[in-house]
């Protein structure tokens, strides 16, 4: 008897089990508000993407499930389910996988009314994609290590060479990373371009500072951690999780070295076959809303489009390596990134 | 199975019935033995062959391109030299401690015994991972300990890996042992004391002997484990290359070569391939019976103070880390930010944006639990009560899915089953499949123990009193195997909750994974949130064990550990 009575609870068990496993969710009137969305989020931080979510889901009452993950990866999993996305749309990814979605037609296009005007460096001129905000990289430092040895954070990226921080600094690996390969343009721009020396002058600023360079990290702002915990003294890292940190209690420095730091633009794309399109839509609005401009800028300290909001990590536009050109990096980035490869990440150490 | 009546026997047409009854029972074996073949094919051999394939497919057919990109760039051989070297450190560490915390376990102080086994066992619920979240907030550069001691070392690298994996891949070798040291006869022992042998004698001439298929079956899983689950070697390598989180960067990552992760992938197979061919030999050299049936209990004797002191000082050692471990992701989870901020905090474990992986996790482990533990005792069934050629084969193919890496067998499901007729890539099935086919030997295993224990006669008794096929499979057959199915569900769900290697290919946007999950969050640097994750799944999957347990006590059907594991 108790062996039918637990072979029928068993059974219970994974007929439930089953079926909410395949249950699927009807699909929503079109013009109304779906119950939730899919989307790919690149921050590559959870924090970052659970407060967007959070918010977004109080402001319009979507909710939004999200996977968060580098930029390079975000950009690689598109690519490769395209063009079957299993998401809706993808929020704060790089500037690549905007221009090639757009031009490999896996985005949709939309005239948003919160971003008429904007400009062109802030919304597509056909309307596949919107820019949410600036986002640059810069130097952080751990308060404590630095004061116990007597040094002080760098004032310039020259400094970084000397060869008393080595092993003490991290940056992302261009192999995972969307923040490393704007690392990579920035510099090549700064050392090799900018100087008219060409860019193998940048290639050598890079292999001199790799000598330096402890590990590279899977996403862009990983150094904010563990710099912050003080695993490492010095990080080159992305900008979004400068300020959450800072206010978690970790106790990084930042700074913008004098020769300025590079950017690359995070955007917004609704995917191709959602079937979701209303809602992408009235998210996409959202985003382009001051409020929401106001949110980003103060949660990651980004740059938007709305000039009235002042980024908190910068308050103000920051100063930018001079002639960053992000549609020649775009064009150019397989074979920057072949080179950093073979100069750098798949070099033996 | 029983052979069509006899020519020349008069045929009633009762006894043309039976025969009929007979040809279809005979027939249903080996119907389903095909049925179960053409599964294994497709779940296990079909992904490895894509692998292949990919490895060698160049724009214009057959290429050896990637291979010779392999072995002509530095970095890559290096990676596979730093594989193999973790893999056999490791595995080392792990047979010979496990071997050590066996025997105290078994032969030990009586009080000692008890408490030591469950720390010992204690990792299997928990991700593999969580050694890398302990070791960094223990011996980081900036660690407990670190700083307590002012060491100046780099756990980033390759004694952080080992250290990791070591501890993290203990207890399996510690399960694997103990099973075969606990069904030693200890009059063999008694036997030679009495004839005068000393107890380092008998520990080197009896026991470890006898104990060497035990000990050779754990070092291959260990050794796979140690090259392919990536979680620790991910988040401690630093610049060192390893083959299995370069598979993943390769993959996942904007490089997106799937070629180059094929070879990487062959490059790993490799060596266990090597392992199991030699292990099978060995095995089939030293097939010892010892004596049949229950081990007597006999009076535990006084250990040599040379063995058991030494023996103990390991044992305890190990089961402090693994304590150790244990509280500091603990602190983990109630500091702020530990090590920096270590106030208490409920905050990350309130925090429930892990609830649906959790859930998910918890639905597909369910569900290839269930069809793994089906699947595994039915493959038992065919194999040994079936009489068709390819038993061995059937019996192999499912070892081998236990024993290939499963970052292997995550990117080879990519490769089979993202277009149609199979196209399974995106939805939850595929790991529900992935599981179940990876894990489901130990059920088979289970399965075949608990079926040699039962003479066909006693099937074919209640045949010819009798009772149809289906009867003699629910009365006969089914008690004494359930058994095995429920050790086989355990195994498969438990594994399936922790394990990250082949699934992480897998996940698809807002489907998460509970231990994909807490990797990304130890991997983006946030270890507060990645303890208290961790902590919830072990309580899940604590508590999912001991409701099976007491399930099973109630229903008298215990999951003995007869399995013995695969």
């Amino acid at each position: 008897m108790k062996k039918i009575l637990i072979s029928l609870l068993l059974v219970l068990l994974f007929v439930g089990a089953a079926f909410t496993t395949g249950q699927k969710e009807a699909a929503a009137a079109k013009e109304k508000l779906a119950p939730f969305i899919t989307i790919y989020e690149g921050a590559g931080s959870v924090e970052i993407a659970g407060k967007v979510a959070k918010l977004i889901k109080e402001k319009l009452g979507v909710e939004i499930r999200f996977t968060s993950e580098s930029h390079g990866v975000i950009h690689s999993r598109i690519k490769a389910e395209a063009p079957n996305f299993t998401g809706d749309m993808a929020l704060n990814i790089g500037f690549p996988l905007m221009v090639e979605a757009k031009e490999k037609g896996w985005s949709v296009s939309y005239d948003s009314p919160s971003w008429r005007g904007a400009g062109d460096v802030w919304v597509d001129k056909d309307g596949f994609w919107w820019n949410q905000g600036n986002w640059a990289f810069v130097l952080v430092g751990n308060k404590d290590l630095l004061a116990k040895k007597g040094y002080t954070l760098p004032e310039s990226w020259d400094e970084l060479l000397d060869a008393k921080w080595k092993d003490q600094v991290v940056m992302p690996s261009a192999l995972t990373s969307g923040t490393a390969f704007m690392m990579v343009y920035s510099f090549v721009t700064l050392y090799g371009l900018n100087t008219g020396k060409g860019e193998e002058a940048g290639w050598q600023y890079l292999e001199a500072l790799n000598k330096n360079v402890a590990q590279y990290t899977r996403g862009g702002n990983v150094p904010t951690d563990l710099v912050g915990r003080g695993e490492f003294m010095l990080g080159i890292s992305s900008d979004e999780m400068v300020m959450p940190r800072i206010r978690g209690g970790y106790p990084l420095l930042y700074k913008v070295p004098k020769e300025g730091i590079g950017f690359g633009s995070a955007g917004v794309i609704i995917l191709k076959g959602t079937k979701k399109l209303y809602t992408c839509q009235k998210v996409t609005d959202f985003i382009g809303s001051t409020e929401f401009c106001k949110f980003w800028s103060e949660l990651a300290g980004y740059v938007t489009k709305d000039p009235s909001v002042k980024p908190a990590l910068y308050g103000g536009i920051p100063r930018y390596i001079p002639n960053i050109n992000q549609a020649w990096a775009v064009a150019n980035k397989g074979r920057l990134l072949e080179e950093w490869k073979k100069r750098i990440g798949r070099a033996p150490k | 199975m029983n052979e069509v009546a006899e020519a020349g026997i008069p045929r009633s047409s009762r006894a043309l019935w039976q025969s009929i009854k007979d040809f279809v029972a005979a027939r249903t074996i080996s119907t389903t033995g095909i049925i179960l073949f053409l599964l294994l094919a497709t779940f296990l051999l079909w992904p490895l062959i894509a692998v292949l394939i990919k490895s060698i497919a160049g724009s214009e057919g057959f290429t050896l391109q990637h291979y010779q990109n392999f072995l002509t760039k530095p970095y890559y051989y290096q990676s596979l030299i730093n594989t193999l070297i973790l893999g056999v450190l490791t595995t080392s560490v792990c047979i010979g401690v496990g071997f050590i915390i066996s025997y105290i376990t078994i032969r030990g102080p009586r009080f000692l015994r008890k408490p030591l086994k469950m720390l010992a066992l204690l990792p299997l619920i928990a991700p593999p991972y969580i050694f890398a979240l302990s070791l960094i907030i223990l011996l980081g550069r900036n660690g407990i300990i670190t700083k307590a001691l002012n060491l100046n070392l780099s756990i980033y690298g390759f004694s952080g890996c080992v250290i990791a994996q070591t501890l993290a891949f203990l207890p399996l070798a510690y399960l694997m042992i103990e099973n075969s040291l606990s069904t030693l006869n200890p009059n063999l022992e008694d036997s030679a004391a009495n004839l005068g042998a000393s107890q380092g004698k008998i520990l080197r001439s009896i026991i470890i002997p006898l104990v060497t298929p035990g000990i050779l079956k754990a070092a291959l899983i260990v050794f796979v484990m140690a090259i392919s689950e990536f979680g620790n070697v991910a988040i401690l390598c630093g610049r060192t290359p390893f083959l299995a989180p370069d598979i993943y960067t390769i993959v996942t990552g904007i490089e997106m070569d799937f070629s180059m992760g094929s070879v990487l992938s062959m490059f790993l197979i490799l060596p266990c391939a090597v392992i199991f061919v030699i292990q099978n030999y060995l095995i089939k050299g030293k097939g010892y019976t010892t004596i049949l049936g229950k081990p007597v209990a006999a009076e535990p004797r006084r250990i040599n103070p040379a063995i058991l002191i030494p023996f103990l000082l390991v044992s305890i050692f190990a089961g402090g880390l693994v304590l150790l471990t244990f509280g500091i992701v603990g602190m983990g989870t109630l500091t702020n930010i530990v090590g920096v901020d270590n106030t208490f905090t409920l905050n990350h474990l309130l925090d429930w944006r892990s609830n649906m992986a959790m859930m998910n996790s918890l639905r597909i482990s369910l569900l290839s639990g269930f069809f793994g533990a089906i699947i595994g005792v039915l493959l038992a069934y065919v194999i040994v009560r079936g009489n068709f050629r390819g038993r061995t084969a059937l019996e192999g193919i499912a070892i081998a899915g236990f024993t290939l890496p499963g970052t292997v067998l995550g990117i080879g499901y990519i490769f089979a089953f993202n277009k149609p007729p199979l196209l399974l890539t995106g939805t939850m099935m595929i790991l529900v499949i992935n599981c179940a086919f990876r894990f489901l030997a130990v059920g088979m295993e289970a399965g075949i123990n608990k079926l040699h224990q039962l003479s066909i006669e006693v099937e074919e008794a209640s045949l010819n009193l009798g009772a149809s096929a289906a009867t003699t499979f629910r009365r006969i057959v089914l008690p004494i195997v359930f058994p095995a199915f429920m050790y086989g569900f355990m195994y498969v769900f438990m594994t399936s909750m922790v394990s990250l290697s082949a699934v992480i290919f897998l996940v698809s946007p807002g489907q998460n994974l509970a231990s994909v999950f807490i990797f990304q969050w130890a991997n983006y640097g946030y270890i507060g949130l990645a303890s208290a994750t961790t902590y919830k799944l072990i309580a899940i999957v604590g508590a999912s064990l001991a409701i099976i347990q007491a399930l099973s006590r109630w229903t008298g059907l215990r999951p003995t550990a007869g399995g013995g594991g695969a």
